[in-house]
């Protein structure tokens, strides 16, 4: 209309959400704990770029792997990060890993009602040494877990997951018993082929692979140093260690 | 006493030219005129006792309150204007209760000593649009007791908001010659039974009345037990051993 | 709501060393409730040829019975035993005859296929609702638990399985597929085909 009226009603909508794809993993051993994602970050059809960290080193024993919108999964990563700051000067230490896990979760649902559309998993060491893996809703529900996948190819790697680190659907030979963790070596193969399956049948998953790993103090990091391209990030060798991997994932 | 008293002491935010907070000052005087207070710091766990002063036969000594719980694991006994306390002691309960629902653990006794402690402080003459803060500092002594990962604790808090960790500490009127008692009697190693009947002895010693389980409270903070007032059967027997 | 989704179940199909493997769900649903757990989606169509049917149950019973049909008249006909590549072909044309009014059936396909040397050859292919065909060379999926059927297939499938580590591969994979599905489980069954012989085998699995 010249006027500028209209003579149709019109709506519109803002959508403040986008889904970034890529997926994460994390597994919990006896004394280590690995947490993994890829590095591809898209939009639709579109990679935005082929390396988007989506993993985090929280503390000396704890990183967050953090999937789904990620301008939100960034934040929320800066807020969480500035949480453990200011607990680290009001009660002289680094806050626990169970902490941690409730913390994400008051966080998460003091956004009842307007998410962070977000899919966090929280791996390290609690405080009694052994390794655990924390799994979260958007809006903070929260279960402690021996693995979880999350994001794009949840529904292709969790299954897997529940094969071959939980033996489901598997009978254990007469007079012996499953494992209830596996040793690191094991653990590192099942993320790597996890990611490179993703990788083969999504879409959004691919580029490049970031694995964290946490050492519990004073045990063996079962030979990870001599892996290929793995780098250690802790300052001090005899408290917690943390250890990241790089891998490359197929790039069409 | 104050022999520079001048018109420094009224405003409760007003240093006096050599630098002091009289009203500070006179609140720290005021827990001096309140009923004994003890703590003592074992390796098992902390005992805090109290004199309860029952000024009339019709009196329930039962309802003087003089030890509060703050959270399972930690404890306080205070000195001074109790009703002060209260406030005191709300706050460090919440504080507690939000700590162990935002992080799920029990908060350290360190930092509830110093929550409570923020509190001290905020007097004074409220900002045009703020809320009504409080008129006057707390007129009352703490002493919070509790157990976390660093082992068993005792803290002292006075009207400044000052805090400092005791292994063994008496506030309120008979606190000099308990305090003193204290240092002679204290030593690294002893059991809780051991500390129950030396927060006894002290308290005997400056209290006017004969000391039975009916003018005295004890309470203790232990790793299983937690913090727990002694009830009279439990007091009677401390009582009769010492 | 989906009508792929009405019913439920899922069916997959792999390729091993000199034999193959089919193998599916035994669930009926009407959306979330249960109805059987005794609804078969794998039919042998020849002696040689195994199809299976996941998606809408009224059109599993339809096209098991055209298909049995088309099969025979072919035989019939020809007077020579129809190749599963054949087979596919047909399965393909049927489904695009009904182009805008579609078979909610999405089918998955096993058989051997004769050689020119009159060997046996591992054959296995799955078409979507409007018959186009995929001719994998390693494992192809299908139903409602198909992503799941894809992430476990992609990690456990290895080239030139034996008849009895195929089986091992198939029922683990379907199995483990199946119990992140709500709407594919109750049972299951699979299929391992060789040259000589076909073995069937119902699984024991979670019935929740």
């Amino acid at each position: 209309m010249p006027d500028g009226s209209f003579a149709h009603p019109q709506q519109r909508q803002f959508n403040p959400y986008t889904d970034n794809g890529g997926t994460i993993l994390a597994i919990a051993g006896a004394d280590f704990t690995v947490i993994a994602g890829d590095t591809r970050q898209s939009e639709g059809y579109s990679i935005q770029t082929r390396y988007a960290p989506k993993v985090f080193r929280l503390t000396d024993r704890a990183v967050l792997a953090v999937n789904g919108f990620a301008a939100d999964g960034n934040m929320f990563v800066k807020k969480v990060k500035q949480r453990l700051e200011w607990y680290r000067h009001a009660h002289a230490k680094d806050m626990p890993l169970r902490a941690i896990a409730r913390l994400i979760q008051t966080m998460l649902y003091a956004q009842r009602f307007f998410p962070y559309y977000v899919y966090n998993i929280l791996g390290g060491i609690e405080e009694d040494g052994s390794g655990a893996v924390y799994s979260f809703d958007p809006v903070g529900s929260y279960e402690r877990e021996a693995c979880r996948a999350a994001g794009a190819a949840q529904s292709l790697v969790q299954p897997f997951l529940d094969n071959q680190i939980y033996f489901k659907n598997q009978k254990a030979a007469p007079g012996t018993s499953h494992p209830t963790h596996l040793p690191l070596s094991d653990v590192l193969s099942i993320v790597i082929d996890s990611f490179t399956s993703a990788t083969e049948r999504h879409i959004e998953v691919g580029d490049g692979l970031e694995i964290y790993v946490v050492v519990a103090r004073g045990r063996s990091p079962q030979g990870i140093e001599g892996i290929r391209g793995v780098q250690e990030l802790s300052a001090q060798p005899n408290g917690d260690r943390t250890f990241i991997l790089r891998r490359e994932l197929k790039k069409d | 006493m104050f022999l520079t008293r001048s018109e420094y002491d009224r405003g409760v935010n007003t240093f006096s030219p050599e630098g002091r907070l009289f009203q500070v000052e006179y609140a720290i005087e005021a827990i001096k005129l309140g009923s004994t207070t003890v703590g003592v710091r074992t390796p098992e766990g902390v005992v805090l006792g109290v004199e309860k002063r029952v000024q009339s036969p019709l009196l329930e000594s039962s309802s003087i309150e003089k030890i509060m719980e703050i959270d399972r694991h930690l404890g306080c006994a205070m000195s001074g204007l109790t009703a002060d306390a209260r406030t005191m002691i709300d706050h460090a309960r919440v504080t507690a209760q939000n700590h162990a629902f935002t992080y799920d653990e029990q908060i350290k006794v360190e930092s509830v000593t110093q929550a409570v402690c923020d509190l001290a402080l905020r007097f004074g003459e409220s900002v045009h649009d703020e809320d009504a803060m409080m008129s006057r500092p707390f007129g009352v002594a703490l002493l919070i007791a509790g157990i976390d990962e660093l082992g068993p604790q005792l803290f002292h808090t006075d009207p400044s908001g000052t805090f400092v960790r005791y292994d063994a500490k008496a506030i309120g009127s008979g606190s000099e010659a308990a305090q003193s008692e204290l240092q002679d009697k204290w030593h690294k190693q002893m059991t809780l039974q051991e500390a129950q009947i030396l927060v006894l002895r002290v308290l005997k010693q400056v209290m006017e009345e004969k000391l039975d389980h009916h003018n005295v409270q004890l309470a203790q903070v232990t790793p299983t037990g937690g913090f727990e007032i002694l009830d009279e059967v439990r007091l009677k027997e401390i009582v009769d051993i010492m | 709501m989906s009508i792929m989704e009405y019913n439920g179940g899922s069916v997959i199909a792999m390729v091993g060393k000199d034999c193959v493997a089919i193998a599916s769900d035994l669930r009926l649903g009407n959306q979330a409730l249960g109805i059987s757990s005794n609804f078969q989606k794998i039919f042998q169509m020849t002696d040689r040829i195994f199809l299976g049917l996941p998606g809408l149950a009224t059109d599993v019973t339809t096209l098991k019975e055209t298909f049995r049909y088309r099969v025979n008249m072919y035989t019939i006909k020809e007077e020579r035993e129809l190749e599963p590549e054949t087979f596919a072909h047909m399965v393909s044309s049927a489904l695009y005859e009904r182009r805008f009014g579609p078979y909610f059936i999405e089918p998955v396909m096993c058989g051997l296929q004769k050689t020119h040397t009159g060997e046996y050859k591992p054959f296995i292919a799955a078409t979507d609702l409007i018959g186009c065909l995929n001719f994998a060379k390693d494992f192809v999926v299908a139903g409602t638990a198909s992503t799941k059927l894809y992430g476990v297939a992609e990690g456990l499938w290895e080239p030139d399985l034996e008849p009895e580590d195929l089986f091992e591969t198939c029922a683990q994979t379907l199995l483990n597929a199946v119990d992140r599905d709500a709407y594919s489980g109750w049972g299951a069954e699979v299929y391992v085909l060789t040259k000589d012989k076909v073995i069937r085998r119902t699984l024991k699995g979670r019935m929740d």
